[in-house]
């Protein structure tokens, strides 16, 4: 055999190809045992040295012969080392733009990303160094991880990544050599990490237990340039807006401010938040010395239901390393929790109780009721002290607290007697200001309550006649017929099948008795009319409705309509249908979103300058079912964020509509590409046949400075993660390429391969033969047989 | 011409194109408050036959509710009529046959939708036949809901007077007699849809066609039936208004005035 064919091979193992289990080769070894155990027995006359030399020879007859069963072979290689890979990161965040002292010197220096640029360089040394033990890559990183190269990150002038996700860098390392080994990572950043691990370890603090366990997972050495300090840096930021994203009208809400200084002397100013440009709350903040992160709790009360955008300022300081994270901007969807509603009765009755107890039982209703228990006519026999009367609260009603209701309802309600004249145009501002009104009747009620001619005659959809008192009204039983409108109107629609609806209107007990109205308002829509009474050839409306400006109204002129919830069940009904009725009336009186016909929605009320934003018109006809091919327009308003977190000047900009129109469903799917920040007021429009309706909206749109939010340097938390990856970590201009950990590469290539099977060549069955013969010639020698 | 005169023929014209009748009464008569006996058995329903009238008297009298006097021995039996109205009394001095289950369904069903019975045993016992009858079968109508006292603090102690206080802890049931010092009911969450009661208000009530009262109240006299008609008008007034005093806002004025005591 030529023996140069070993000079090739680095390597070698011993293979045994022989398919044998483990039970056989026992087997073999323990008979080969027995073998050479009755040897030496059966040879024991010998001499010794004779004995044990034809005993010796037969093991290793036996032995070569198991060796040749179990087919040896030697595996011969040529193998060399794997590289394995190291992963450059260079954070290229906006917050690298920044500029950072140089130590020892009081003047600005050359950027955050200047420094790692200077840096750069030293990497060819370090490339070529360690060629033959790691593959280099380099990477950039911000929002998210991206593949780039030395040169071209040296090219790089303006860093620009809205964030500095180094977490999700770290994770995107991983996924990127998914199979591979990683020998090491080189993070260089100014050690902000908008990401989970920065989010989780606060200024001062160690790692977190979730933060080590990610870090982990890389199973390398992360290395840790550090490129800006904190000495010199001066900046008040708004770090964090903690808000929810919405809340409930009339119900305080906390917004809590997050601010970030450094580099201010000891000092206080005032954190403002506005509403809608105006000045809502201000607060004092004073500056400790080394005491960087500062919380401002604001606590207040919306009042409007809609989205309403606030602002959050603080005022911009000589010498601050930014401007732009010195205010900050978030939207508030204002949401009613449950519907306030002020039911004020003039006397106890039925009509009274089966409404309280419509309205109580509703969890979404909040009810506050006043009832008229006794007048100055009723007998008073009795100390005040023995009854449980309360004054009638009516400038705390209807002066204090009427803004904070929905809706109010006058329930057979005269105002004559309780000195409430003063306060009738409260309630009819209250109404046109947005609030539900409806007068439901009785002997108090419209005309006979005195409301000829008053304020809340104006907001009423019907018109009153002169007079009072019994004059005006009607005793006589009657079923209200539903109008055209009515038969499609969601509050008199009590079953979706219009026929179903008519009958049912049919079948419900009669109403006893009615106010007279001379007729409808020529806005107001009659949804039902007396079957009988007529006034100018028209039939009385009995159930009218009617928008006031921004607040709705209805009129129903009975006080019977209880009998829809008791007395209709001796006939077999359910009170299902006075549920219905008084629910859907509540919902449209409140103006219930669900209830409009015509509703814009857009999933995300805060976007970024460029980004396309999807908007959905949904427009239904007045029974609800989807308004196909309707045509309408979007109006877009721009403000301008200046104004809105300022006492500048509340600048607007009407935009080019939208046209839209819908489809067979009826959507029209839209969208928007709002170019400037601002807040957008959207409004939707379609015309209908009796004039326009509309939805509105408002999106706040603001540049993304997530990455302005904290722009200290975060050299400890570097550190960190050097030490606990066994990286090292060093800080920008006194870094050197050469202090890098890396762990060496675990894997091996094999070039070349031979595998020479030693049990099938002429030697071994020569050698065994040899042996064998050897062995018989001196057993015959030696007197044995 | 006087305003007065100048709207009264202005109404009287526009009443002229609504044509309607001048004389038009006032809105639902018929949906003025009235209460009526439940005639639950043949015989032995109207022990009192002038006792709703009166009280209905007292509460037009004292408070703004507007009434329709029942005529002597106004009742509704087991049917449609039941359910026009939603406040019924029940009295008697003996005891009646099982209700069909029919009527139990249906008794139900006008408590389940608001009705309120007000049982009012005329024998002058705690546990007299008619209350015996009374009870098996309300436990039929509340088959898991068991007769319980009504505790002092319910709102049927201030819907309109004030009943208990410091010196006079028990809320009691004035009426002719005092044998049970509690009113006694069925609940269906924090509402009672039936009290009982065993002391003979209705016989408190009652007056002949001369106005003399009926019967003597005993042992009280005079003060006893005052407070027989306050606890009668606050049945009127918890069936009008259910828990309206219990809202929050008539909290603060009723414990201020919890000091008061009849003489």
């Amino acid at each position: 055999m030529n023996l140069e064919i070993f000079e090739q091979y680095n390597s070698g193992d011993v293979l045994w190809l022989g398919d044998w289990g483990l039970l056989w080769i026992v087997g073999l070894l323990v008979i080969g045992a027995l073998v050479v155990g009755l040897s030496a027995y059966d040879l024991r006359p010998l001499k010794p040295l004779r004995r044990w030399t034809l005993v010796a020879l037969r093991a290793l007859v036996y032995l070569l012969a198991v060796a040749m069963l179990l087919e040896p072979a030697l595996d011969l290689k040529n193998v060399s080392k794997v590289k394995n890979n190291v992963a450059v990161l260079v954070d290229t965040s906006s917050s690298m733009q920044l500029k950072t002292l140089e130590q020892g010197k009081g003047d600005e220096g050359s950027s955050r990303y200047a420094l790692i640029r200077d840096f750069l360089p030293e990497f060819a040394a370090l490339v070529e160094r360690e060629k033959e033990a790691h593959e280099f890559t380099f990477f950039s990183y911000g929002e998210s991880l991206a593949p780039s190269s030395r040169q071209a990150l040296e090219k790089s002038k303006q860093p620009s990544a809205h964030a500095s996700d180094l977490t999700q860098a770290l994770i995107g390392v991983k996924k990127h050599y998914e199979g591979k080994e990683i020998g090491g990572v080189i993070v260089l950043s100014d050690g902000i990490d908008s990401g989970a691990i920065g989010r989780r370890t606060k200024r001062g603090e160690e790692l977190d237990v979730t933060s080590q366990a990610l870090l982990a997972e890389l199973e390398a050495p992360i290395n840790t340039v550090a490129a800006g300090r904190a000495e010199g840096l001066k900046d008040v930021a708004i770090s964090r807006i903690l808000h929810e994203d919405f809340g409930f009208v009339h119900n305080k809400l906390s917004v809590q401010v997050e601010l970030q200084v450094i580099g201010m002397s000891e000092m206080s100013f005032p954190v403002t938040l506005r509403r809608e440009g105006q000045v809502l709350q201000t607060r004092q903040v004073t500056l400790e010395p080394g005491k960087t992160r500062y919380l401002v709790d604001f606590d207040f009360v919306p009042e409007k239901i809609g989205k309403e955008i606030y602002a959050v300022s603080v005022p911009v300081f000589d010498g601050e390393a930014l401007d732009r994270n010195n205010k900050g901007y978030f939207l508030l969807k204002v949401i009613r929790d449950k519907v306030r509603v002020l039911q004020v009765v003039g006397r106890p009755s039925w009509d009274e109780r089966l409404m309280r107890r419509l309205l109580k039982r509703n969890p979404n209703v909040d009810l506050i009721s006043f009832f008229i228990l006794r007048t100055n006519q009723s007998l008073n026999n009795v100390r005040q002290e023995e009854m449980s009367l309360i004054p009638f609260p009516t400038q705390e009603l209807f002066e204090q607290e009427l803004g904070s209701f929905d809706l109010v309802i006058f329930q057979n309600f005269n105002f004559g007697p309780y000195d409430m004249r003063k306060y009738l145009p409260e309630i009819e501002q209250f109404v046109r200001d947005g609030g539900g009104f409806v007068m439901i009747g009785g002997d108090l009620s419209f005309a006979s309550g005195g409301y000829t001619r008053t304020p809340i005659e104006s907001v009423l959809p019907v018109e009153l006649p002169p007079g009072s008192g019994d004059a005006v009204i009607d005793k006589k039983n009657f079923r209200p017929v539903l109008t055209e409108a009515g038969k499609r109107h969601p509050i008199t629609q009590l079953a979706f099948d219009p026929a179903t609806n008519a009958k049912l209107w049919g079948e419900l007990p009669e109403q006893k008795g009615t106010n007279i109205v001379l007729g409808a308002k020529p806005w107001a829509t009659v949804l039902a009319r007396h079957e009988s009474l007529t006034y100018n050839g028209e039939r009385m409306p009995v159930i009218t409705i009617g928008e006031v400006d921004d607040g709705r109204v209805m009129a129903l002129t009975t006080d019977s309509t209880w009998r829809w919830g008791f007395e209709y069940l001796g006939k077999g009904g359910t009170p299902r249908e006075y549920q219905l009725f008084w629910n859907n009336a509540i919902r449209w009186l409140i103006k219930d979103p669900e209830l409009k016909l015509v509703k814009l929605e857009m999933a995300e009320d805060t976007h970024t300058p460029g980004a396309a934003v999807p908007l959905t018109v949904r427009v239904s006809k007045p029974d609800y079912t989807p308004a196909e091919n309707v045509t309408g327009e979007l109006e877009i308003v721009w403000r301008s964020l200046e104004g809105l977190s300022s006492d500048a000047e509340d600048k607007r900009e009407t935009l080019p509509s939208i046209p839209f129109k819908t489809g067979a469903s009826g959507v029209a799917n839209l969208e928007y590409t709002p170019v400037k920040p601002g807040a957008y007021e959207l409004r939707a429009k379609v015309a209908v046949a009796d004039g326009e309706l509309e939805d509105q909206s408002t999106m706040l749109v603001v540049d993304d400075v997530r990455e302005w939010r904290d722009i200290i340097p975060r050299d400890a938390l570097l550190e960190s993660i050097s030490n606990l990856t066994q990286g090292e970590h060093m800080a920008l201009p006194d870094a050197s390429v050469s202090n890098f950990a890396f762990a060496e590469p675990r894997a091996v290539k094999i070039n070349r391969r031979k595998v020479i099977h030693l049990w099938d060549s002429a030697i071994m069955f020569l050698l065994i033969l040899t042996l064998l013969g050897s062995e018989w010639t001196l057993r015959r020698r030696w007197g044995r047989l | 011409m006087h305003r007065r005169d100048f709207l009264t023929h202005s109404l009287a014209g526009a009443l002229g194109v609504l044509g309607l009748p001048s004389s038009a009464l006032a809105i639902g008569d018929d949906d003025r408050f009235t209460v009526s006996l439940l005639k639950y058995s043949d015989k032995g329903w109207n022990t009192r036959p002038t006792a709703l009238r009166r009280m209905l008297q007292e509460v037009e009298k004292r408070t703004s509710v507007e009434i329709k006097p029942p005529p002597d021995g106004d009742h509704v039996t087991f049917g449609p009529d039941l359910f026009t109205r939603p406040m019924l009394f029940m009295c008697g001095e003996s005891s009646f046959e099982p209700w069909s289950n029919e009527r139990i369904d249906m008794m139900r069903q006008w408590m389940m939708a608001g009705g309120f019975l007000v049982v009012d045993s005329s024998e002058g016992v705690s546990d007299g036949p008619f209350l015996r009858s009374v009870r098996r079968e309300l436990a039929r109508i509340f088959p898991d809901e068991p007769e319980r006292a009504i505790p002092t603090d319910h709102v049927i102690y201030k819907s309109f007077y004030l009943f208990n206080n410091d010196q006079n802890p028990y809320a009691e049931p004035h009426g002719r007699v005092e044998v049970d010092r509690k009113l006694r009911g069925h609940f269906d969450g924090d509402r009672v849809p039936v009290v009982i009661s065993a002391n003979d208000m209705l016989g408190a009530w009652a007056r002949d066609g001369f106005g003399r009262w009926e019967y003597d109240v005993v042992p009280g006299g005079s003060p006893q039936r005052e407070l027989s008609f306050r606890m009668g008008i606050n049945l009127v007034m918890y069936a009008l208004c259910v828990n309206y005093k219990a809202d929050q806002v008539h909290i603060p004025f009723i414990l201020k005035r919890r000091k008061w005591r009849v003489q």
